[in-house]
């Protein structure tokens, strides 16, 4: 079976999250899966979660949502009959799982929504869905307005403002390159998130780190908001320690017409015409789809275990791994 | 000292006990003190009594600080560096006496730092290769906190193997009896690291949780296996673990600074080396004890790896390691070439502060400030339960005839060398410590003694 296509069938729910969707592709797998022992049904699903790494630009979501699920396979009790009884079981407990993950968006609204004062000014960044269901669980009691930033290159702050402006809440997009700007007027920041990594910290869609250090340095609060299956074993020391770093980014590109400025016109033949066009792609090309924000700049993450610092955040993480 | 003379006059009704003057500065009555004081009282008499005994009468009554052990001739084992020291302080006497007071008083503030205690020889049966570790130790020929431990534990198994246990007595009840006086011996060496407690207590617990029917000789065995498991566990396959982890972080083109000498990040470097990562490295290094020479030796000469055969074609054997060796005071103009600072531990306590070699806080915190990644290699058997503030609570210091380089000190009578081991890196200036459970940043070490079940042990 083709886990990939899989995957992107299953991401084409709204509701469902990258890291859900490679949670469901790995059920699908094991329910497929000619496995007959343990071991081969892991190694299956090692396969099945490497294959899906290799095909995604991004592998951090999709790594939180197969670790999750293979430390639960491996320490599922195993005391069932038949090894397929056990399987079915495994893909009973994971389809459990995802439907009563698809309800910790509810959750976290509600605990983040006291943190929410009426009249409050709310900066946030990209589209997230359980910013989303935050904000409009807010706007039932409370008035807010919203500044969302453009979020270039992937622009989906368009799409948090026109699903804002549609339920009624005020809201403006704002240039990512205005958020100093911005800040003043605003009273709270809140994000989504990718993955809650060990440090506490959070990786985010680019730009996440810029407004978390000019909410620090205006001393504004910075939410984080992210379901547990996002928490991630991972502990990146820079933002080039991330597996979704690579030599593309902010590489530089090949020097061209050198003999040019040098006055020697003899080799430059026509090479005014590439230079002068730089397109968006290309910009896009070398930068970074998302970046790591440190714990320091965070002030909590909410998130259906409770409302967490960053700190409560690592040591989470450290006691479900490290035991 | 004069201030201390000067109190039992204030008080003259107070003290009726025969303690001499200089000791008994200011008591309550002994019936109105706890248990614990009237027995803190008299050890301090027993105290001064040995000092005055052992010491010509025109001595100081605290002396017996830095100046080397005065031995009985019937200890063979003294260094001959130390008899020539001995017989020069004979020689020059009443100067010595002189340099001693200004000393004392120069270092109150620091006189609660451990420093080697030379008290009376060897009290009780002290097994050989426990007096020898001792000497070790006070020599700083073994040296670090790995070290110390697995040759404390391996000195230990000796003392374990040679031991019978008396009649009308069990080994479960009288083995630690035994073992105490060991201890204390090598305590009287070097104070105790954390390592060695931590140790200690984990074989307290196995000895008295030992069958009570189980033949002798059994007992005994499983006990030296109980130690040969606990260095390979929480010591070998720690580090094995450390250094996988801590490896995964070193890149292509990365320059590691280092601080001092850690047998943990020495191993670190050189299986990222063995798998043939390019990276340099920034040896920073300080007196007195320079223990970053010998890292500097290890990396240079690392074992030529000959060549390799990968994908069919020969690879030319990866070039040694560049390394770079500075002082300490050259680090300001060496952080900003670094990618990432590794750094060795002593212990860690409950709050995340790292107790380590002095000038690791230095290093670490000019690093924060240059917003380099910071790693602290560490196995979770250094963990402390208590909490330090800072690094002036508890420290050691390096014993000033070991380490005197300086020729003055024995000439300026005002002038005292100080230098503390340790001290304390705050928990904000870490990045990450890697153990052997995983990358964790500092603030939640709180929590892994519970993941490994150390809190039940």
């Amino acid at each position: 079976m083709n886990i990939w296509a899989t995957y992107q069938r299953k991401l084409e729910d709204e509701q469902i999250s990258p890291p859900l969707a490679a949670i469901l592709s790995l059920v699908d797998l094991c329910a497929t899966s000619t496995a007959g022992t343990m071991f081969e049904l892991v190694k299956a699903l090692n396969e099945g979660s490497d294959s899906l790494k290799q095909h995604s630009p991004n592998p951090i979501s999709i790594n939180a949502g197969c670790e999750l699920f293979i430390a639960f396979v491996t320490l599922f009790p195993h005391d069932s009959a038949s090894f397929s009884d056990l399987k079915m079981e495994l893909v009973k407990q994971g389809e459990t799982y995802v439907r009563q993950a698809l309800t910790y968006r509810r959750k976290i609204g509600e605990l983040a929504v006291d943190f929410i004062k009426d009249d409050s000014v709310i900066l946030t960044h990209s589209y997230s869905r359980v910013v989303m269901e935050t904000l409009l669980l807010a706007h039932r009691s409370k008035r807010i307005s919203v500044f969302v930033t453009e979020a270039r290159p992937r622009g989906l702050g368009v799409k948090t403002a026109q699903a804002l402006t549609a339920a009624g809440i005020p809201c403006t997009v704002i240039l990512d390159s205005a958020v100093a700007y911005a800040m003043d007027k605003v009273d709270l920041v809140l994000v989504g998130s990718e993955a809650v990594v060990e440090s506490g910290g959070l990786i985010n869609a680019v730009g996440s780190l810029n407004i978390a250090i000019i909410a620090k340095s205006s001393h504004k609060p910075f939410y984080a908001l992210a379901e547990s299956y996002k928490f991630h074993r991972l502990f990146p020391l820079s933002q080039y320690d991330l597996p979704s770093h690579n030599p593309r980014i902010l590489s530089f590109p090949p020097p061209i017409e050198q003999d040019n400025i040098l006055g020697h016109p003899s080799s430059a033949v026509g090479s005014e015409v590439p230079s002068s066009r730089i397109t968006q792609e290309e910009i896009a090309k070398n930068n970074p789809d998302v970046d790591y924000t440190r714990p320091d700049l965070i002030s909590l993450v909410f998130s259906d275990i409770g409302s967490l610092t960053p700190g409560g955040v690592s040591a989470y993480l450290v006691g479900m791994f490290a035991g | 000292m004069a201030a201390l003379e000067l109190m039992p006059a204030a008080q003259p009704a107070l003290t009726t006990t025969e303690a001499p003057p200089s000791t008994s500065s200011s008591q309550p009555s002994q019936k109105s003190m706890s248990k614990a004081e009237r027995r803190e009282l008299q050890e301090k008499q027993r105290a001064a009594k040995i000092a005055q005994k052992q010491q010509p009468p025109g001595d100081a009554p605290n002396k017996p600080k830095s100046k080397p052990k005065p031995v009985a001739p019937q200890n063979p084992t003294q260094p001959s560096g130390a008899d020539a020291s001995r017989s020069k302080d004979a020689t020059s006497a009443p100067t010595m006496d002189a340099a001693e007071m200004s000393k004392s008083r120069n270092l109150r503030i620091f006189s609660h730092f451990g420093l080697p205690k030379h008290g009376p020889g060897l009290k009780g049966d002290i097994h050989p290769c426990i007096v020898r570790l001792a000497l070790q130790f006070s020599e700083f020929k073994i040296c670090g906190a790995n070290a110390r431990c697995i040759a404390t534990l391996t000195a230990f198994k000796t003392v374990i193997q040679d031991y019978t246990t008396p009649p009308n007595n069990t080994l479960s009840r009288h083995l630690m009896t035994h073992l105490s006086p060991q201890i204390t011996h090598l305590v009287s060496a070097r104070p105790m690291s954390v390592t060695m407690g931590n140790a200690i207590r984990q074989l307290k617990l196995e000895i008295s949780g030992s069958d009570i029917d189980m033949p002798e000789q059994d007992a005994k065995d499983l006990l030296c296996q109980k130690i040969d498991d606990y260095i390979r566990d929480r010591i070998i396959i720690a580090d094995e673990v450390i250094q996988d982890l801590a490896c995964r972080k070193i890149k292509d083109g990365d320059v590691i600074l280092t601080y001092a000498r850690s047998s943990v990040v020495e191993k670190v470097l050189l299986s990222a080396h063995k798998q043939g990562k390019r990276f340099s490295v920034i040896v920073v290094d300080s007196r007195p004890l320079l223990e970053g020479k010998e890292l500097l030796k290890a990396l240079t000469s690392a074992p030529p790896v000959s060549w390799t055969l990968s994908n069919d074609s020969l690879l030319p054997p990866p070039p040694p390691i560049p390394c770079t060796y500075a002082l300490l005071p050259a680090l300001p103009s060496l952080i900003t070439e670094a990618t990432s600072v590794i750094l060795g531990a002593h212990s860690l306590h409950s709050n995340g502060a790292v107790f380590s070699r002095a000038g690791t806080a230095l290093v670490a915190l000019m690093a924060k400030q240059h917003s380099v990644p910071v790693l602290v290699c560490c196995e979770t058997y250094k963990f402390s339960e208590g909490v330090m503030l800072d690094g002036f609570g508890k420290n050691e210091l390096a014993p000033s005839h070991l380490f005197r380089d300086i020729s003055t000190s024995s000439q300026e009578p005002n002038l005292e060398i100080l230098n503390p081991l340790y001290d304390l890196t705050p928990p904000s200036c870490i990045t990450a410590v890697v153990t052997e459970v995983g990358l964790i940043p500092p603030s939640s070490i709180s929590s892994i003694p519970m993941a490994l079940g150390r809190i039940s042990l």
